[in-house]
């Protein structure tokens, strides 16, 4: 235990170590407040239809050579997240089928793209990176940490700000509609919200594990507790944990960063499923 | 005698300045980094998980300026490759994951040039090398990045 203790002191040093931790606890707090939102809206798998999309925008600025790609992947998600949610009632194709199409659509085109315009001479490793989150958020640029950290103070103020908007329209949008509130504004918010967190969550998981981050603390914190209040800290603080947890296990045991973070939720959850029965709650 | 006196107190001065000269030369060899014979790591690369190992040469490859000329320790696997072009051959030490996806290397030439393959590991051999890095400009204006004055510690 001391010689762990000494190793990960040591590998503290590395300033690429502390932003990892950095943006991975900032990046799992979001994804977690947001998840609550889209489980208990039905749109758990939209983080992943988002998340390739991200990947098949992040193709085309490699093949454009766009030296900041985030200029090109963050507006084509949020474009994508709000054709999603906020068109998808009045869509001809609706729902998980429009989120199947866009989801695969986007994979297999990013896919192609770097494949026929490689940039790169290891393109199994980018993919490989891109996809998984093998390692991504231990090769972070000092600029791209103080984008995630404006980005995520952004996303939590707004939260917290529409906090009791978001508890009405996650639950009862009809009711809230009819109470006043501008249902399609907000729908708006969250999608934009939704995508922001979606990209950013690519730098800590990859991209085929972003629903993770945003589904696992959501269903963990409802094992247990049954307010949308409690639920939202329970997540939150579960997410944050996990994260940490899976941050410094694949750093010490030098497993690939994201799906260690995941494997951690699923522990979490098994332990908060498992407290569940044993209080007589069941699923 | 007081002149005796001077001349074996100028003697004792001068064996005093030459041992401090002794002393300081002896503790600048031992700061310069490039020293021959000195056992300073500066990045021990040997020491880290292979997830730490991909960071850390990232930041070198990505950054190289900020670590030329620093003592590198590496552990990985023996590679070399033939470039037709140049007729040159490179030797590499690479780190390699399990998917062989996510591999990171860096190449390296030895202090004392041995013959090629005779003298060398075998393609794939577990090796540990200690050298200079540097980042090496082309003629194109590209730049990659090498251990230069490396030894080989296990073959």
């Amino acid at each position: 235990m001391p010689e762990l203790v000494e190793k990960l002191s040591f590998y503290l040093d590395f300033p690429f170590v502390r932003y990892a931790i950095v943006v991975g606890v900032l990046v799992s707090l979001c994804s977690s407040l947001l998840g609550v939102t889209l489980v208990l809206k039905r749109y758990s798998y939209i983080g992943d239809g988002l998340s390739h999309v991200a990947f098949g925008a992040l193709a085309i600025a490699a093949v454009l050579k766009v030296t900041n790609n985030m200029l090109l992947i963050l507006p084509v998600t949020v474009a994508v997240a709000v054709l999603l949610l906020c068109t998808g009632r009045n869509a001809r194709i609706k729902g998980d089928a429009a989120i199947a199409m866009v989801s695969v659509g986007a994979l297999a085109i990013g896919y192609l793209l770097m494949n026929i315009f490689s940039t790169s001479a290891n393109i199994s490793g980018d993919v490989c990176t891109t996809l998984f989150g093998s390692t991504s958020i231990l090769t972070l640029k000092i600029e791209e940490v103080y984008l995630c950290v404006v980005l995520s103070c952004v996303v939590l103020l707004t939260f917290v700000l529409f906090y009791h908007k978001i508890f009405a329209i996650t639950f009862d949008e009809n009711f809230a509609r009819a109470t006043g509130v501008n249902t399609t504004l907000f729908n708006l918010m969250i999608a934009v919200i939704v995508a922001v967190i979606i990209v950013l969550a690519m730098n800590l998981v990859g991209a085929l594990l972003v629903s993770a981050l945003v589904v696992f603390p959501a269903l963990s914190a409802m094992r247990v507790f049954k307010s949308f209040f409690s639920v939202t800290v329970a997540a939150a603080i579960i997410s944050v944990v996990c994260s940490l947890i899976g941050i410094v296990i694949a750093i010490l045991a030098g497993t690939p960063v994201g799906s260690t973070i995941v494997a951690a939720d699923i522990v979490a959850f098994c332990l908060f499923y498992g407290v569940s029965l044993f209080r007589g709650r069941g699923v | 005698m007081g002149l005796a006196c001077s001349v074996d107190e100028g003697s004792d001065l001068y064996k005093v300045i030459l041992a401090f000269l002794l002393v300081v030369a002896v503790s600048v060899l031992a700061k310069d980094p490039k020293a021959k014979g000195t056992s300073k790591i500066d990045i021990d690369l040997s020491r880290m998980s292979s997830t730490m190992v991909f960071a850390q040469v990232n930041q070198m490859v990505t950054t190289p300026q900020k670590f030329v000329g620093m003592r590198i320790k590496m552990k990985g696997v023996f590679s070399s490759y033939y470039d037709n072009e140049t007729d040159q051959r490179f030797y590499g030490c690479v780190i390699a994951d399990a998917l062989a996806c996510c591999s990171q290397g860096l190449a390296f030439s030895l202090a004392k040039p041995r013959k090629f393959p005779d003298e060398y590991p075998a393609e794939g051999e577990t090796i540990v090398i200690i050298g200079y890095f540097d980042n090496v400009k082309e003629e194109s204006g590209e730049s990659y990045p090498i251990i230069r004055h490396a030894e080989i510690l296990k073959e």
